[in-house]
């Protein structure tokens, strides 16, 4: 693995999570763009990603959670049934 | 004053399913987002407009749920657990799998991989978990999770990288394999 794998493969995460400078993300996207093993590593990490977060956002408020929150909004809130 | 708190109420799908994340109970995580509102509500002259309403939120949140914690004695998880390096695709290369020729979504839906994400999630410990469901799930940036959970924007980026690594790892045991062995860092 050469030291430009390396480098790459060390700003993997800030690239996929888009926290890198521009001139990170050009030189980061050079390397990719050249170097296949690379860029299979990043197509996969980048698909874990988003797998994470497509099997967690199926989970959706109950309506009787989202029309307390609508009612504490005009201020004739339930009080809350039990404290924990 | 009032009616901007509906600004507040369109996350409320976002505050649940990571509620669900760090409670694991629908029950606990109900209760912790209307704790969430109530504060959110009591307090919310305290919000300052223009500033992002959805981080502002995920701090009372996971305030909520740290003191919660601390309240009601609960398995002990360890804070920070030493990582070993592990990605999937390296484990498959390494014992011969041509990944190189497969898409992402081949090696993961067709190999098992992709089907016990929550529950592998939900098994990580604590402070590993919040940063992934914050970065990866609610798209926090690094330095808006750092704010919310009141941590160094590094110790953001290597609770990231290191329960990234332990979900795959978690992955790999769900999918049936054995468990995979640490494997030297940077071993190519
Ligand atoms: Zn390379």
């Amino acid at each position: 693995m050469g030291d430009h794998c390396e480098q790459t493969m060390r700003k993997l995460s800030g690239y996929i999570d888009r926290e890198l400078s521009d001139a990170e993300v050009r030189s980061v996207k050079a390397h990719l763009d050249d170097c296949p093993p690379c860029d299979k590593v990043f197509d996969f990490q980048a698909e874990m990603k988003r797998l994470v977060r497509r099997e967690c956002c199926t989970d959706d408020a109950p309506a009787r959670l989202r029309d307390w929150v609508r009612q504490l909004a005009t201020e004739k809130a339930p009080a809350r049934d039990q404290e924990a | 004053m009032d009616s901007d708190f509906s600004l507040f109420e369109r996350h409320v799908d976002a505050l649940y399913r990571s509620a669900l994340r760090l409670t694991r109970k629908p029950e606990d995580a109900e209760d912790l987002v209307q704790e969430t509102y109530l504060r959110a509500y009591r307090y919310r002259n305290r919000f300052k407009p223009g500033t992002n309403e959805k981080a502002w939120l995920f701090t009372i949140m996971t305030n909520v749920f740290r003191n919660r914690l601390r309240q009601r004695p609960a398995p002990t998880e360890p804070l920070d657990q030493p990582g070993t390096d592990f990605s999937i695709y390296d484990q498959l290369r390494r014992e011969g799998m041509p990944v190189h020729l497969m898409s992402p979504e081949e090696i993961i839906v067709e190999r098992g991989f992709g089907d016990e994400v929550k529950h592998a999630l939900e098994e990580l410990p604590l402070p590993m978990r919040m940063v992934v469901v914050l970065v990866d799930v609610e798209d926090f940036s690094y330095k808006e999770v750092a704010s919310i959970l009141g941590i160094k924007i590094g110790t953001v980026m290597s609770r990231l990288h290191r329960g990234r690594q332990a979900l795959q790892k978690k992955l790999w045991e769900y999918s049936g394999r054995p468990k995979a062995r640490p494997v030297a860092v940077g071993a190519h």
